[in-house]
């Protein structure tokens, strides 16, 4: 079994969703991270607070990051259990976050060599 | 919650109206921008949170909480930013630790229905009325109340911010008077509700035909009044009437979103407990002895909701309960006209046909779209083919939105033209 590390990216907007929009996108995904418990495909997860820093090259030139409003930025992780990365692919697909029109990156983590 | 992690139908609408009612209690109305500006956030952090852990065991608690933490903060970088001084709001007394001003509050509901007197300010336009009433007590954001209401956003933006102004203007106590104080006020609250209702279930604006959140939030909210209710506020009344009005929604609206008439309806979709919840209510509202608008109106509901079959329909008392709906509001086109066509059914449309041929309506193109529909309707009814069309065409063009037009063009079908 291998682990995968899935990103999720938004553009938190979250103003523009309505009372019972955002209630279906909590049990959607609270379902969804259900079932993959169930099948054995799911790990942890952990939503990311919206500040940061940024820290670049030699001289350590520290700014407020690429959290600029109104841009798609990570905003959780998720670490998925596969076999493969076609098969983290697919249940990538089912992210509920996918139906708000946000973005998700799935990356194998390399493991370690013994 | 129940164990599935499952959120109850509407806990965010329900709850931002209660976290708001509890937290302009204890701050006051002078902070309601701050206020409302924390239970949005406080909401957008549930959300961020509660999709990768799912609802804590305690929603309501966790909900509180971070409002209440949110809030404080946000006052005191206020006060540290001279938006209040130190007099108005001492910081002293901004203690996360003190008790829980939302959970603490025994009276939840007496604080939502003194805030809904205060959005029914008679110095708001109706209109306003209702966007900061949704605003404030059902958590709708202005991209919704933009979208259920079909006006532009920044015509709605505006509206709130002139209505908040005028709440805080008037610096409304909250929590000072007596709970009963209250109950002159509610007729003006019970008239916003109805036309709130109304609103999403008459289609006004909106083609997607009834809306359900705005239907709902009208309900929950003249509910809200019953405690306080007196028989002149007909509140029994509003409730009968709005529960015989959803009950009806599933066959109102077709599959492919047109109205369905009266007579067309698939009544087994009808939900009976729904009915049987607006029986209740009309009950509790005779037992009051006042025979107002609203209870007029649910009775005349009542009697739909009864019938099996369209034919079954009692029309001769639908009609007499017209006439004494007409006799409290003479200048209702629509009552008029609901008389006119309970009269038709009652008697054929022979009858009515010459009372219809000098009906005036005022000058709004909905009364006149009204007029039209029904002369096509009777005069089609009546085997005058001829004029029903020319009345059709008529309507047609006074049409106030597609669902409108489409039943028109869906009468015309089945009227031949000679």
């Amino acid at each position: 079994m291998k682990e995968f590390l899935m990103l999720i990216r938004e553009d938190a907007n979250y103003g523009e969703l309505s009372a019972e929009e955002m209630q279906a996108c909590i049990e959607k995904h609270y379902r969804w991270v259900e079932t993959l418990r169930e099948k054995g495909q799911f790990k942890e997860a952990q939503p990311l607070e919206a500040g940061g820093a940024h820290i670049r090259g030699k001289q350590r030139i520290v700014s407020d990051g690429p959290f600029l409003e109104g841009k798609e930025c990570v905003s959780g992780y998720y670490i998925l259990l596969a076999e493969s990365l076609e098969e983290a692919i697919e249940i990538a697909k089912g992210n509920p976050d996918l139906d708000w029109d946000r973005a998700v990156e799935v990356r194998e983590i390399m493991p370690m060599e013994d | 919650m129940d164990t599935s992690g499952q959120l109850a139908a509407h806990f965010f609408r329900e709850h931002s109206g209660r976290m708001v009612a509890s937290l302009t209690r204890v701050y006051g109305m002078a902070h309601l921008d701050t206020i409302l500006d924390a239970v949005q956030d406080t909401f957008e952090t549930a959300l961020i949170h509660w999709r990768y852990h799912g609802p804590p065991d305690h929603p309501r608690a966790w909900l509180s909480q971070v409002a209440r933490n949110k809030l404080i903060n946000a006052l005191k970088h206020n006060a540290r930013h001279g938006h209040a001084t130190e007099a108005e709001f001492p910081l002293h007394a901004l203690s996360t630790t003190d008790p829980d001003p939302v959970l603490a509050d025994e009276a939840p509901t007496d604080g939502q229905i003194q805030l809904l007197v205060a959005c029914c300010h008679p110095a708001l336009s109706e209109r306003d009325r209702i966007l900061i009433t949704l605003h404030i007590l059902s958590g709708f954001g202005i991209p919704e109340l933009a979208n259920a209401l079909q006006l532009n956003r920044e015509a709605v933006k505006k509206a709130l911010q002139r209505s908040k102004a005028i709440l805080r203007q008037k610096s409304l106590k909250l929590g000072q008077h007596a709970i009963a104080a209250v109950a002159p006020q509610l007729p003006t609250v019970c008239t916003i509700l109805y036309l709130l209702f109304n609103e999403g279930y008459k289609a006004t604006r909106n083609s997607r035909g009834i809306d359900f959140d705005l239907c709902y939030e009208a309900l929950r909210l003249t509910k809200l009044l019953r405690p306080v209710a007196t028989p002149e506020a007909e509140v029994d009344a509003l409730l009968a009437l709005m529960f015989f009005g959803v009950a009806r929604f599933p066959a109102r609206l077709a599959a492919y979103g047109d109205w369905i008439p009266l007579e067309e309806q698939d009544r087994s979709l009808w939900n009976t407990s729904l009915i049987t919840e607006g029986f209740h209510y009309l009950d509790q509202a005779q037992r009051s002895g006042y025979a107002g608008r609203y209870y007029l109106e649910a009775l005349i509901a009542s009697h739909h909701c009864a019938a099996s079959h369209f034919t079954a329909t009692d029309w001769k008392t639908i009609h007499d309960l017209y006439q004494l709906l007409e006799n409290i509001e003479p200048a209702s086109t629509l009552i008029r006209l609901n008389r006119l066509i309970a009269k038709s059914y009652a008697l054929g449309p022979l009858p009515v046909i010459t009372e219809l041929a000098t009906f005036t309506v005022n000058g709004s193109p909905g009364a006149a779209f009204l007029l039209a529909a029904t002369k096509g309707h009777v005069y089609q009814r009546a085997g005058y083919t001829a004029q029903a069309h020319t009345a059709y065409e008529e309507a047609l063009s006074l049409a106030q939105n597609p669902l409108d037009s489409q039943l028109i063009r869906k009468r015309m079908e089945t009227s031949p033209r000679t």
